[in-house]
Protein backbone atom coordinates (compact mmCIF):
# COMPACT_ATOMS: atom_id res chain seq x y z
CA UNK A 1 0.00 0.00 0.00
CA UNK A 2 1.23 3.61 -0.73
CA UNK A 3 1.12 6.47 1.61
CA UNK A 4 0.49 10.33 0.06
CA UNK A 5 1.90 12.93 2.77
CA UNK A 6 0.35 16.23 2.18
CA UNK A 7 0.99 19.94 3.98
CA UNK A 8 -1.68 22.42 3.20
CA UNK A 9 0.90 25.24 3.02
CA UNK A 10 -1.78 27.79 2.94
CA UNK A 11 -3.08 26.27 6.81
CA UNK A 12 -0.12 26.61 7.93
CA UNK A 13 1.28 28.97 10.81
CA UNK A 14 4.63 27.80 11.20
CA UNK A 15 4.95 26.97 14.82
CA UNK A 16 7.28 24.67 14.79
CA UNK A 17 5.75 22.13 16.68
CA UNK A 18 5.61 19.44 14.21
CA UNK A 19 9.40 20.30 13.55
CA UNK A 20 10.37 19.82 17.07
CA UNK A 21 8.02 16.23 17.22
CA UNK A 22 9.35 14.58 14.07
CA UNK A 23 11.28 11.69 16.06
CA UNK A 24 12.95 11.45 12.43
CA UNK A 25 14.08 15.39 12.36
CA UNK A 26 12.36 15.39 8.66
CA UNK A 27 10.48 18.38 8.94
CA UNK A 28 11.88 22.18 8.53
CA UNK A 29 10.13 25.78 7.89
CA UNK A 30 10.08 26.85 4.46
CA UNK A 31 11.90 30.33 4.21
CA UNK A 32 9.02 31.37 1.59
CA UNK A 33 5.93 32.42 3.07
CA UNK A 34 2.68 31.09 2.58
CA UNK A 35 -0.20 33.22 1.28
CA UNK A 36 -0.96 34.47 5.02
CA UNK A 37 2.45 35.51 5.39
CA UNK A 38 3.75 32.17 7.73
CA UNK A 39 6.47 29.94 6.72
CA UNK A 40 5.09 26.72 6.61
CA UNK A 41 6.27 23.57 7.04
CA UNK A 42 8.02 20.94 4.63
CA UNK A 43 9.86 17.67 4.72
CA UNK A 44 13.30 18.75 4.07
CA UNK A 45 14.63 14.63 3.55
CA UNK A 46 11.33 12.82 2.54
CA UNK A 47 13.05 9.05 1.85
CA UNK A 48 13.89 9.53 5.60
CA UNK A 49 9.85 10.18 6.83
CA UNK A 50 9.00 6.69 8.36
CA UNK A 51 4.86 8.17 7.90
CA UNK A 52 4.29 7.82 11.37
CA UNK A 53 1.98 10.22 11.42
CA UNK A 54 3.32 12.28 15.09
CA UNK A 55 3.52 15.18 13.11
CA UNK A 56 -0.49 15.05 12.04
CA UNK A 57 -1.49 14.31 15.49
CA UNK A 58 0.56 17.20 16.94
CA UNK A 59 -0.58 19.82 14.11
CA UNK A 60 -2.93 22.33 15.55
CA UNK A 61 -4.37 23.16 12.49
CA UNK A 62 -4.75 19.71 10.87
CA UNK A 63 -2.64 21.15 8.23
CA UNK A 64 -0.59 17.09 7.68
CA UNK A 65 -2.53 14.77 6.47
CA UNK A 66 -1.58 10.97 5.49
CA UNK A 67 -3.82 9.14 3.05
CA UNK A 68 -3.73 5.54 2.38
CA UNK A 69 -3.83 5.12 -1.75
CA UNK A 70 -5.16 1.65 -2.81
CA UNK A 71 -3.11 -0.03 -5.90
CA UNK B 1 -22.91 25.17 27.98
CA UNK B 2 -20.23 22.00 27.30
CA UNK B 3 -17.08 23.01 26.34
CA UNK B 4 -15.71 23.37 22.64
CA UNK B 5 -12.48 23.20 20.89
CA UNK B 6 -12.66 26.86 19.16
CA UNK B 7 -9.36 28.89 17.45
CA UNK B 8 -8.76 31.65 20.06
CA UNK B 9 -10.19 34.48 16.99
CA UNK B 10 -13.16 32.87 16.57
CA UNK B 11 -13.64 32.39 20.14
CA UNK B 12 -13.06 36.17 20.80
CA UNK B 13 -15.78 36.88 18.23
CA UNK B 14 -18.53 34.31 19.72
CA UNK B 15 -17.49 35.76 22.82
CA UNK B 16 -18.99 39.57 21.82
CA UNK B 17 -22.18 38.25 20.15
CA UNK B 18 -23.13 36.09 23.45
CA UNK B 19 -22.01 39.28 25.43
CA UNK B 20 -25.15 41.31 23.71
CA UNK B 21 -22.84 42.99 20.77
CA UNK B 22 -24.34 42.76 17.36
CA UNK B 23 -22.29 45.06 15.83
CA UNK B 24 -18.59 44.58 14.46
CA UNK B 25 -17.10 46.99 12.01
CA UNK B 26 -13.62 46.16 11.27
CA UNK B 27 -10.72 45.76 8.94
CA UNK B 28 -8.63 42.36 8.25
CA UNK B 29 -5.06 42.21 9.45
CA UNK B 30 -2.75 39.31 10.66
CA UNK B 31 -2.79 37.66 13.00
CA UNK B 32 -6.45 38.58 14.15
CA UNK B 33 -8.47 38.07 10.56
CA UNK B 34 -10.35 35.14 11.57
CA UNK B 35 -12.00 37.57 13.98
CA UNK B 36 -13.48 39.45 10.79
CA UNK B 37 -14.01 35.90 8.70
CA UNK B 38 -15.94 34.37 11.73
CA UNK B 39 -17.88 37.22 12.47
CA UNK B 40 -18.99 38.00 8.61
CA UNK B 41 -21.05 34.97 8.45
CA UNK B 42 -22.17 34.80 11.70
CA UNK B 43 -23.59 38.28 12.49
CA UNK B 44 -26.09 37.58 10.14
CA UNK B 45 -27.34 34.83 11.52
CA UNK B 46 -28.21 36.31 14.53
CA UNK B 47 -29.32 39.48 12.79
CA UNK B 48 -25.94 41.27 13.84
CA UNK B 49 -24.19 44.14 11.67
CA UNK B 50 -20.97 43.11 10.10
CA UNK B 51 -18.98 45.34 8.20
CA UNK B 52 -15.53 45.28 6.55
CA UNK B 53 -14.59 49.45 6.00
CA UNK B 54 -11.77 50.17 3.78
CA UNK B 55 -9.70 51.12 6.65
CA UNK B 56 -8.89 50.66 10.08
CA UNK B 57 -9.10 54.81 10.45
CA UNK B 58 -12.75 54.57 8.95
CA UNK B 59 -13.87 51.39 10.96
CA UNK B 60 -12.92 53.43 14.03
CA UNK B 61 -15.14 56.34 13.61
CA UNK B 62 -18.00 53.66 12.75
CA UNK B 63 -17.07 52.50 16.50
CA UNK B 64 -17.90 55.95 17.49
CA UNK B 65 -21.00 57.06 15.54
CA UNK B 66 -22.24 53.02 16.96
CA UNK B 67 -21.19 54.12 20.21
CA UNK B 68 -22.18 57.41 20.18
CA UNK B 69 -26.00 56.26 19.16
CA UNK B 70 -25.98 53.77 22.01
CA UNK B 71 -25.59 50.47 20.49
CA UNK B 72 -23.07 47.68 21.54
CA UNK B 73 -20.42 47.72 19.28
CA UNK B 74 -16.84 46.17 19.18
CA UNK B 75 -13.48 46.08 16.81
CA UNK B 76 -10.18 43.89 16.78
CA UNK B 77 -7.27 44.66 15.22
CA UNK B 78 -3.47 43.72 15.37
CA UNK B 79 -0.73 46.66 16.08
CA UNK B 80 -0.45 48.45 13.05
CA UNK B 81 -3.89 48.86 12.50
CA UNK B 82 -4.60 49.84 16.21
CA UNK B 83 -2.16 52.83 15.76
CA UNK B 84 -4.57 53.75 12.91
CA UNK B 85 -6.94 53.36 15.29
CA UNK B 86 -5.98 55.44 17.84
CA UNK B 87 -7.21 59.02 17.15
CA UNK B 88 -10.41 57.68 17.48
CA UNK B 89 -9.75 55.92 20.41
CA UNK B 90 -9.10 59.46 21.48
CA UNK B 91 -12.34 60.74 20.31
CA UNK B 92 -14.69 58.17 21.71
CA UNK B 93 -12.59 58.40 25.21
CA UNK B 94 -13.02 62.35 25.20
CA UNK B 95 -16.73 61.63 23.99
CA UNK B 96 -17.39 59.47 27.12
CA UNK B 97 -18.87 56.82 24.98
CA UNK B 98 -18.22 52.99 25.64
CA UNK B 99 -16.64 50.41 23.44
CA UNK B 100 -14.35 48.07 22.81
CA UNK B 101 -11.68 47.32 20.97
CA UNK B 102 -9.20 43.90 20.82
CA UNK B 103 -5.36 44.22 19.87
CA UNK B 104 -4.32 40.94 18.82
CA UNK B 105 -0.50 42.15 19.13
CA UNK B 106 2.05 41.14 16.41
CA UNK B 107 5.59 42.29 16.39
CA UNK B 108 6.87 46.06 15.89
CA UNK B 109 8.06 48.70 15.57
CA UNK B 110 6.28 49.46 11.78
CA UNK B 111 4.86 47.26 10.01
CA UNK B 112 6.79 44.57 11.95
CA UNK B 113 5.92 40.75 11.26
CA UNK B 114 3.14 38.57 12.13
CA UNK B 115 4.31 36.83 15.06
CA UNK B 116 3.09 37.08 19.06
CA UNK B 117 4.90 40.09 20.79
CA UNK B 118 3.97 42.46 23.53
CA UNK B 119 5.09 45.58 22.24
CA UNK B 120 1.64 47.26 22.27
CA UNK B 121 2.22 47.98 26.16
CA UNK B 122 2.90 51.31 26.16
CA UNK B 123 0.24 52.10 23.75
CA UNK B 124 -2.41 50.42 25.46
CA UNK B 125 -1.32 51.60 29.08
CA UNK B 126 -0.18 54.71 28.71
CA UNK B 127 -1.83 56.80 25.78
CA UNK B 128 -1.57 55.82 22.07
CA UNK B 129 -3.79 58.62 21.01
CA UNK B 130 -3.84 62.39 22.00
CA UNK B 131 -4.40 63.98 25.22
CA UNK B 132 -5.11 62.77 28.85
CA UNK B 133 -7.30 59.94 28.60
CA UNK B 134 -6.53 55.90 29.73
CA UNK B 135 -8.17 52.58 28.70
CA UNK B 136 -9.29 50.05 30.63
CA UNK B 137 -6.91 47.62 29.42
CA UNK B 138 -7.21 43.53 29.90
CA UNK B 139 -4.21 40.87 29.12
CA UNK B 140 -5.66 37.52 28.67
CA UNK B 141 -3.17 34.46 28.84
CA UNK B 142 -5.65 31.37 27.49
CA UNK B 143 -8.62 31.42 25.23
CA UNK B 144 -10.95 30.44 27.93
CA UNK B 145 -9.63 33.94 29.68
CA UNK B 146 -10.30 36.02 26.21
CA UNK B 147 -13.58 34.84 26.42
CA UNK B 148 -14.23 35.98 29.76
CA UNK B 149 -12.64 39.46 29.02
CA UNK B 150 -14.84 40.14 26.19
CA UNK B 151 -18.04 39.26 27.78
CA UNK B 152 -16.75 41.27 30.59
CA UNK B 153 -15.71 43.92 28.76
CA UNK B 154 -18.82 45.28 27.29
CA UNK B 155 -20.69 46.24 30.63
CA UNK B 156 -17.41 47.56 31.95
CA UNK B 157 -17.09 49.99 29.05
CA UNK B 158 -21.17 50.97 29.73
CA UNK B 159 -20.25 51.40 33.57
CA UNK B 160 -17.67 53.93 32.73
CA UNK B 161 -18.19 55.29 29.60
CA UNK B 162 -14.49 54.65 28.45
CA UNK B 163 -13.46 52.28 25.53
CA UNK B 164 -12.05 48.98 27.09
CA UNK B 165 -9.25 47.11 24.87
CA UNK B 166 -8.23 43.91 25.03
CA UNK B 167 -4.29 43.16 25.19
CA UNK B 168 -4.09 39.52 23.08
CA UNK B 169 -1.34 38.58 20.83
CA UNK B 170 -0.52 36.35 17.94
CA UNK B 171 -0.47 33.00 19.38
CA UNK B 172 -3.74 33.56 21.55
CA UNK B 173 -5.25 34.49 18.63
CA UNK B 174 -4.24 31.63 16.65
CA UNK B 175 -4.20 28.76 19.49
CA UNK B 176 -6.95 26.45 19.61
CA UNK B 177 -8.13 25.72 23.24
CA UNK B 178 -11.44 24.02 25.02
CA UNK B 179 -13.56 26.91 25.52
CA UNK B 180 -16.71 27.52 27.69
CA UNK B 181 -19.02 30.66 26.96
CA UNK B 182 -19.84 31.22 31.35
CA UNK B 183 -23.81 32.14 30.75
CA UNK B 184 -23.48 34.11 33.66
CA UNK B 185 -21.40 36.70 32.43
CA UNK B 186 -24.39 37.78 29.49
CA UNK B 187 -25.26 41.53 31.12
CA UNK B 188 -28.00 43.78 30.10
CA UNK B 189 -27.79 46.68 28.37
CA UNK B 190 -27.43 49.54 30.70
CA UNK B 191 -30.02 52.56 29.91
CA UNK B 192 -28.40 54.84 27.77
CA UNK B 193 -31.31 57.55 27.78
CA UNK B 194 -29.05 60.21 29.84
CA UNK B 195 -26.52 60.68 26.80
CA UNK B 196 -26.98 58.60 23.71
CA UNK B 197 -28.29 60.13 20.53
CA UNK B 198 -30.75 57.62 19.83
CA UNK B 199 -33.65 60.62 19.26
CA UNK B 200 -36.00 62.43 21.54
CA UNK B 201 -39.17 61.46 20.16
CA UNK B 202 -37.87 57.66 21.05
CA UNK B 203 -36.85 58.19 24.52
CA UNK B 204 -39.92 60.76 25.26
CA UNK B 205 -37.26 63.19 25.99
CA UNK B 206 -37.08 67.78 25.41
CA UNK B 207 -33.63 67.73 26.24
CA UNK B 208 -31.30 67.24 23.39
CA UNK B 209 -27.77 64.40 23.77
CA UNK B 210 -25.06 65.87 22.83
CA UNK B 211 -21.33 63.40 22.40
CA UNK B 212 -19.00 65.83 21.51
CA UNK B 213 -14.69 66.00 21.97
CA UNK B 214 -14.73 69.34 21.41
CA UNK B 215 -14.76 71.76 23.98
CA UNK B 216 -13.91 75.44 23.49
CA UNK B 217 -16.00 77.70 26.14
CA UNK B 218 -14.20 78.49 29.60
CA UNK B 219 -12.98 75.87 31.21
CA UNK B 220 -15.78 72.92 30.25
CA UNK B 221 -12.55 71.12 28.49
CA UNK B 222 -10.84 71.17 32.23
CA UNK B 223 -13.79 69.96 33.59
CA UNK B 224 -14.33 67.35 31.67
CA UNK B 225 -10.65 66.13 32.12
CA UNK B 226 -11.21 65.92 35.57
CA UNK B 227 -14.84 63.93 34.86
CA UNK B 228 -12.27 61.38 32.96
CA UNK B 229 -9.57 61.50 35.95
CA UNK B 230 -12.36 60.44 38.13
CA UNK B 231 -13.23 57.72 36.58
CA UNK B 232 -9.68 56.28 36.43
CA UNK B 233 -9.52 57.06 39.81
CA UNK B 234 -12.47 54.66 40.64
CA UNK B 235 -11.07 52.27 37.60
CA UNK B 236 -8.19 51.82 40.26
CA UNK B 237 -10.29 51.12 43.24
CA UNK B 238 -12.88 48.75 41.67
CA UNK B 239 -11.64 46.84 38.68
CA UNK B 240 -8.42 45.51 39.39
CA UNK B 241 -7.71 41.67 38.31
CA UNK B 242 -4.79 39.69 38.76
CA UNK B 243 -3.64 36.11 39.48
CA UNK B 244 -0.39 34.67 41.64
CA UNK B 245 1.26 31.38 40.59
CA UNK B 246 3.52 29.63 43.24
CA UNK B 247 3.09 32.94 45.62
CA UNK B 248 2.45 31.04 49.06
CA UNK B 249 5.81 29.98 49.16
CA UNK B 250 8.58 31.55 50.71
CA UNK B 251 9.72 32.44 47.24
CA UNK B 252 13.64 34.06 46.10
CA UNK B 253 12.63 35.96 43.52
CA UNK B 254 9.49 37.04 42.02
CA UNK B 255 8.16 37.43 38.31
CA UNK B 256 5.87 39.60 36.86
CA UNK B 257 4.24 38.93 33.96
CA UNK B 258 1.08 38.77 31.15
CA UNK B 259 -0.54 37.31 28.82
CA UNK B 260 1.62 34.51 26.44
CA UNK B 261 4.47 35.20 28.24
CA UNK B 262 2.74 34.14 31.57
CA UNK B 263 2.16 30.65 30.73
CA UNK B 264 5.96 29.81 29.52
CA UNK B 265 7.09 31.68 33.09
CA UNK B 266 3.88 29.09 34.45
CA UNK B 267 6.50 25.95 33.39
CA UNK B 268 9.73 27.86 33.83
CA UNK B 269 8.75 28.12 37.87
CA UNK B 270 7.66 24.49 37.88
CA UNK B 271 11.00 23.47 36.49
CA UNK B 272 12.87 25.02 39.12
CA UNK B 273 10.48 24.24 41.84
CA UNK B 274 12.03 20.42 40.85
CA UNK B 275 15.42 21.49 41.61
CA UNK B 276 14.82 22.98 45.14
CA UNK B 277 14.32 26.74 44.05
CA UNK B 278 11.10 28.59 44.70
CA UNK B 279 9.92 31.41 42.22
CA UNK B 280 6.78 33.27 42.83
CA UNK B 281 4.75 34.71 40.11
CA UNK B 282 2.12 37.65 39.57
CA UNK B 283 0.12 38.07 36.47
CA UNK B 284 -1.75 41.41 35.95
CA UNK B 285 -4.70 40.60 34.07
CA UNK B 286 -5.68 44.12 34.19
CA UNK B 287 -3.01 46.55 32.87
CA UNK B 288 -4.27 49.89 33.19
CA UNK B 289 -5.24 49.96 36.12
CA UNK B 290 -2.11 48.47 36.97
CA UNK B 291 -2.26 46.16 40.51
CA UNK B 292 0.22 48.40 42.07
CA UNK B 293 -0.67 47.04 45.25
CA UNK B 294 -0.68 43.32 45.06
CA UNK B 295 2.94 43.73 43.20
CA UNK B 296 3.98 46.05 45.99
CA UNK B 297 2.86 43.23 48.25
CA UNK B 298 4.87 39.84 46.93
CA UNK B 299 8.00 42.00 45.76
CA UNK B 300 8.22 43.50 49.26
CA UNK B 301 7.42 39.71 50.65
CA UNK B 302 10.68 39.52 53.36
CA UNK B 303 12.08 35.96 51.23
CA UNK B 304 12.13 37.90 47.77
CA UNK B 305 15.41 38.85 46.72
CA UNK B 306 14.48 40.50 43.31
CA UNK B 307 11.88 41.16 40.94
CA UNK B 308 11.85 40.20 37.25
CA UNK B 309 9.57 41.55 34.39
CA UNK B 310 9.20 39.09 31.82
CA UNK B 311 8.04 40.56 28.67
CA UNK B 312 7.63 39.86 24.64
CA UNK B 313 8.91 43.08 24.56
CA UNK B 314 12.33 44.93 24.66
CA UNK B 315 11.26 46.46 28.24
CA UNK B 316 7.86 48.38 29.09
CA UNK B 317 5.84 47.14 31.87
CA UNK B 318 9.18 47.07 33.63
CA UNK B 319 8.43 50.33 33.96
CA UNK B 320 5.61 50.16 35.97
CA UNK B 321 6.88 47.33 38.50
CA UNK B 322 9.76 49.72 39.07
CA UNK B 323 7.42 52.63 39.95
CA UNK B 324 5.63 50.30 42.20
CA UNK B 325 8.89 48.22 43.54
CA UNK B 326 10.07 52.00 44.17
CA UNK B 327 13.94 50.84 44.52
CA UNK B 328 13.19 48.74 47.75
CA UNK B 329 13.91 45.58 45.57
CA UNK B 330 16.25 45.86 42.49
CA UNK B 331 14.22 45.09 39.49
CA UNK B 332 15.21 43.23 36.48
CA UNK B 333 13.86 42.70 32.83
CA UNK B 334 14.15 40.19 30.22
CA UNK B 335 12.33 39.92 27.55
CA UNK B 336 12.44 38.56 23.69
CA UNK B 337 10.64 40.34 20.82
CA UNK B 338 10.11 40.18 16.98
CA UNK B 339 7.70 37.18 17.11
CA UNK B 340 10.13 34.87 19.24
CA UNK B 341 8.30 33.50 22.05
CA UNK B 342 10.94 32.42 24.43
CA UNK B 343 11.19 28.70 26.31
CA UNK B 344 10.84 27.41 29.49
CA UNK B 345 14.35 26.71 29.71
CA UNK B 346 15.73 30.29 28.47
CA UNK B 347 13.52 31.60 31.81
CA UNK B 348 14.85 28.87 34.08
CA UNK B 349 18.65 30.47 32.76
CA UNK B 350 17.94 33.59 33.37
CA UNK B 351 16.25 33.39 36.64
CA UNK B 352 19.18 31.12 38.24
CA UNK B 353 21.45 34.17 36.54
CA UNK B 354 19.46 37.03 38.41
CA UNK B 355 18.96 34.95 41.63
CA UNK B 356 22.83 34.45 42.20
CA UNK B 357 23.68 37.64 41.00
CA UNK B 358 21.06 38.72 44.18
CA UNK B 359 21.84 36.83 46.60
Amino acid sequence: MDYQYQIDADRCKGCGLCVAVCPKKVLSLLQKNNSKGYFPAYRVDESACVLCGTCCIMCPDIAITITSIDN
Amino acid sequence: MAKILMKGNEAIGEAAIRAGCLNYFGYPITPQSEIAEYLSHRMPEVNGMFLQAESEVAASYMIFGAAAAGERVFTTSSSPGISLMSEAISYVAAAQCPAVFVNIMRGGPGLGGILPSQGDYFQATKGGGHGDYHLLVMAPNSVQESVEMVMRAFPLAEKYRNPVIILGDGLIGQMMEPVEFPDHLISEPSDKNDWATTGMDYRNSNKPNLVKSLFLVGNSLEENNRCLKAKYEQMKKEEIMFATYNCDTNYVALIVSYGTMSRVCRTAIDLLKNEGIEVGMIRPQTLFPFPEKAVQEAAWKPSCKVVTSMELSMGQMVEDVERVVQAKRPVTWFGVAGGIVSTPEEIVAEMKRVIHAHQ
